[in-house]
């Protein structure tokens, strides 16, 4: 059951203004890093919604960003439509075919469930992939990012572009936060912990996940959207099975099922990837391990263990207190 | 088109098949025993190329890596057992599944490290070399090679689950583990047992697809998605659930490339999702 | 109320439910004997829809539920208690019983809105959790709770969805003298117009509840009727040889 605490607010807090002071401090190369971030989080955060209360861990969330970002491309590019009602299209597309992919696999558990979205995570990728009108290998440019000059701010600023990144992760977690902590988020915690139960109480579990994931699908395409706007371009790579991994071990890294724990994941994922890039070309290995070890020691993740590490601290406390 | 053409694709969706069937058997079983889905099965089957073609680059032959490709592998296999995955065969498959997914890779850059980013290509046997007339065509010898080590290993499998003691102890331990070691059967050493056979399988698999698709760091994944699709389409950890799924997803992926090409790249996720909806457990679940 | 025509189940050669008719009306209390492995668990299972019969039919109020799922079934009312506590381990009594309430009175889906703080999905909790006891530890986690606490939770989840039909599957197992008065208590409390079937070991609580008894054998139906004429049928008897003396 999802519970909001002070901890958490707090160091998401302390996250986002940590994120805004370096893009204002660190120039270009601050802002390009924020909107890494901010992406990865976001997509990590709709994971967490689905995979961390739901128990439904899905590897096609990249795939489903990526299909936003080629949406609003397409829409865009080919067919000039304005940037907004794009962007809504797609993040629509995104919901709807994320709602597609929960109610084709509702009838399954977590393996099953697994294997079904890594398999049609790689559709979506084959098939746009093998399109020629989508640019194929070769990808799409040209992608334009919002015209706010009516509120009086350039979107080709690097600072302004970063600080719309990181409204885009607050936004993100305060609907997810807001979902989870609502009937709907209720109902679905109960479905992960007793799915036999639920049904017996009149619940139609397979709609209901179905649902789950088209909201969380529906987060996955703000990201989309927000990397199409940054990099105005658009490949197949997107779509490739290791984005949607990489997202899932921003997640365990950060604290599965803590909403927070993403967001500090994403943070130390971009980070951690920048510098072990520099030294090595063989990254993979690195997170790969890093995974593996995470889960082998308990599997709490960064922030999940900080928690972890608080509440028992408090009652040692308290104990001593007693005493 | 006439029957010569539908012979060819015929058997290459056959030797497709095969491929696949090597593959998902592994997966398979290994599911049906240890409750495990190993991910990263795709990436045994990657090491049993590279493992392969490096041996034919020492000794100068096709077979000597035809031997020693799945022997590398097992040793590897037997390596991750004891290291991590024994130690996991009570962890909740979740952490099961993360595990073998952070494996993938890091067996991506172990092979990158270790054989560099090219593709590597592996020399069929002179003795496999050529074309054989068959069914009133000429098909390469070395895929009828396949079809035939594939149909040797069900012909096997098959025999030793339905007809011998350890078959037995197996699909006893696949219905009903605590009840099987109740009665004295020593299910983690057939566990093991069967896990070094899964993985001598990938490794086979691997050595065999060589000389056709080269060994590359993206095979993994590559056949681990169709061999995904058939397990769940034949039904985890059944041997004919395995033969049943890579025949249908082999022919659907090959005659459905050439009679609906556009379609053809999302039949058997088409199908997958039918399968899914339909009958959730699969064709031929192990378990009624 | 709830109407089963000839309803059977085999798996193979195996068959643990043959040809079971009965009709309990509305508002009866229809207790359900037989021995162990006699089907009792077997029949609810099918009523409820987690097992699909091989043959036979099931109405609720007249119109057939057969092809129903065990979600639509129960939103048609129907309800029902676990002979194995079927709890979420994980949270409190309160959130427990909360679940269940939402789902009966379809406030699942908001998502702006938390059900939790619904009126009347609170008042539902604060009843069920007094009917069944369970008032004092109603924040606590239902790891922490008694065996007998999670009996009585066990028949506050059935009972929070607000059903028609309530069934109970031998809500007495495994507690103590004390806590089957308390069961008596809550029957009594539960209103007429609620249809109740249960299973039940103890038989002079079955004796004290039933307005009709059905006695089950081997998968069938082997009589059916009033407590007194259960205890005077020689086949029920042979049935429970030596398992209880006839109170005169």
């Amino acid at each position: 059951m999802f519970h909001q605490t002070h901890t958490r607010c707090i160091v998401f807090a302390i996250s986002m203004l940590g994120l805004a002071l370096y893009v204002i401090l660190g120039g270009f190369f601050a802002g390009e890093i924020v909107v890494k971030i901010a992406v990865l989080a976001i997509i990590a955060i709709s994971i967490d919604v689905v995979a961390g209360f739901g128990g439904m861990v899905s590897l096609c969330h990249g795939a489903i960003m990526g299909l936003s970002a080629y949406t609003y491309g397409v829409l865009t590019v080919k067919f000039g439509v304005p940037a907004l009602p794009a962007s809504i299209a797609a993040i629509g597309v995104a919901a709807t075919f994320g709602t597609m992919i929960g109610w084709v696999t509702g009838r399954t558990s977590g393996i099953f469930f697994i294997m079904a979205t890594l398999a049609f995570g790689q559709m979506a990728y084959t098939l746009i992939f093998k399109s020629r009108w989508l640019g194929g290998d070769d990808g799409m440019g040209g992608l334009p990012r919002f015209d706010a000059s009516d509120f009086g701010l350039d979107m080709n600023n690097t600072v302004t572009f970063a600080f719309y990144a990181i409204a885009g992760i607050v936004v993100c977690y305060a609907a997810a936060g807001c979902v989870l902590r609502s009937a709907f988020g209720r109902t679905l915690a109960g479905i992960h912990t007793n799915e036999a139960r639920m049904k017996a109480f009149g619940v139609n579990t397979i709609l209901h996940r179905a649902r789950a994931m088209g909201f969380s699908s529906l987060l996955s395409g703000v990201a989309g959207i927000i990397a199409a706007q940054h990099t105005q371009y658009i490949s197949p790579e997107l779509l490739f099975w290791t984005v949607s991994g990489e997202a899932l071990i921003v997640v365990i890294l950060g604290g599965l099922g803590t909403l927070t724990g993403p967001v500090i994941g994403a943070m130390a994922f971009v980070l951690l990837k920048h510098q072990i890039s520099s030294l090595t070309d063989y990254w993979h290995i690195v997170i790969g391990l890093l995974l593996i070890l995470i889960v082998v020691s308990g599997g709490r993740g960064l922030f999940g263990q900080y928690e972890h590490w608080r509440s028992t601290h408090t009652q040692k406390t308290a104990k001593t207190n007693y005493a | 088109m006439d029957a010569g053409f539908w012979v060819l694709q015929f058997l290459n969706a056959l030797q497709f098949s095969m491929l696949l069937f090597l593959l998902s058997i592994g997966l398979t079983v290994i599911f049906g025993l240890l409750h495990f889905v190993n991910l990263a099965h795709g990436a045994l089957y990657m090491m049993g190329a590279y493992i392969a073609v490096s041996t034919a680059n020492q000794t100068g032959s096709y077979w000597a890596a035809f031997v020693l490709a799945p022997l590398g592998v097992t040793l590897v296999g037997a390596i991750l057992y004891f290291m991590l995955i024994d130690r996991l065969r009570t962890a909740n498959p979740m952490n099961q599944v993360l595990v073998t997914f952070g494996l993938i890779f890091v067996f991506l850059d172990l092979v990158r490290i270790t054989w560099g980013d090219i593709a590597l290509g592996l020399e069929v046997p002179p003795s496999l070399e050529g074309s054989s007339y068959l069914l009133g065509v000429h098909y390469p010898t070395y895929r009828l090679f396949i079809i035939f080590v594939g149909t040797m290993v069900m012909a096997c499998l098959w025999l030793v689950l339905a007809r011998t003691q350890i078959g037995a102890m197996i699909r006893a331990s696949v219905e009903n583990g605590a009840m099987a070691s109740a009665v004295g059967i020593n299910v983690s050493r057939l566990f093991f047992g069967a896990f070094c056979v899964g993985c001598a399988l990938a490794g086979l698999a691997g050595v065999i697809a060589a000389p056709i698709f080269s060994a590359t760091t993206g095979m993994g994944i590559s056949i681990l998605i169709p061999a995904l699709v058939v397990v769940v389409i034949g039904g985890l950890g059944s041997l004919e659930g395995a033969i049943v799924g890579s025949l249908i997803v082999g022919f659907i992926e090959t005659i459905g490339a050439v009679i609906f090409p556009s379609v053809a790249a999302v039949s058997s996720y088409l199908l997958l999702a039918a399968i899914l909806i339909l009958r959730p457990k699969g064709l031929i679940p192990a378990r009624g | 109320m709830l109407e089963v025509r000839n309803l059977s189940k085999s798996f193979g050669g195996l068959t643990v439910a043959k040809d079971i008719s009965l009709n309990i009306k509305l508002g009866e209390r229809r207790v359900i004997l037989g021995p162990n492995g006699a089907g009792k668990t077997t029949l609810f299972n099918l009523l409820v829809g987690e097992l699909t019969p091989t043959s036979g039919d099931i109405l609720i109020d007249g119109k057939s539920v057969m092809r129903l799922s065990v979600n639509e079934r129960a939103r048609h009312g129907l309800s029902r208690s676990y002979q194995k506590n079927n709890l979420f381990e994980n949270l409190t009594v309160r959130e427990n019983l909360m679940l269940a309430a939402a789902a009966g009175q379809d406030k699942t889906t908001w998502m702006m809105k938390d059900c939790f703080n619904d009126p009347a999905v609170h008042e539902i909790v604060a009843d069920v959790a007094e009917r069944v006891a369970l008032a004092d530890i109603i924040d606590k986690p239902v790891r922490s709770a008694t065996y007998g606490n999670r009996r009585q939770l066990e028949v506050g989840l059935a009972l929070a969805t607000k059903p028609r039909i309530l069934l109970m599957d031998e809500p007495t197992s495994g507690v103590g003298p004390a806590m089957i008065d308390g069961f008596h208590q809550l029957l009594q409390s539960l209103p007429r117009d609620l249809t109740i079937g249960i299973i039940e070991h103890d038989l002079d609580l079955a004796f004290d509840i039933a307005d009709r008894i059905t006695v089950l054998n081997f998968g069938e139906v082997v009589f059916e009727g009033t407590p007194a004429e259960t205890r005077g049928d020689s086949t029920v008897r042979d049935i429970y040889l030596g398992d209880w003396q006839i109170n005169a």
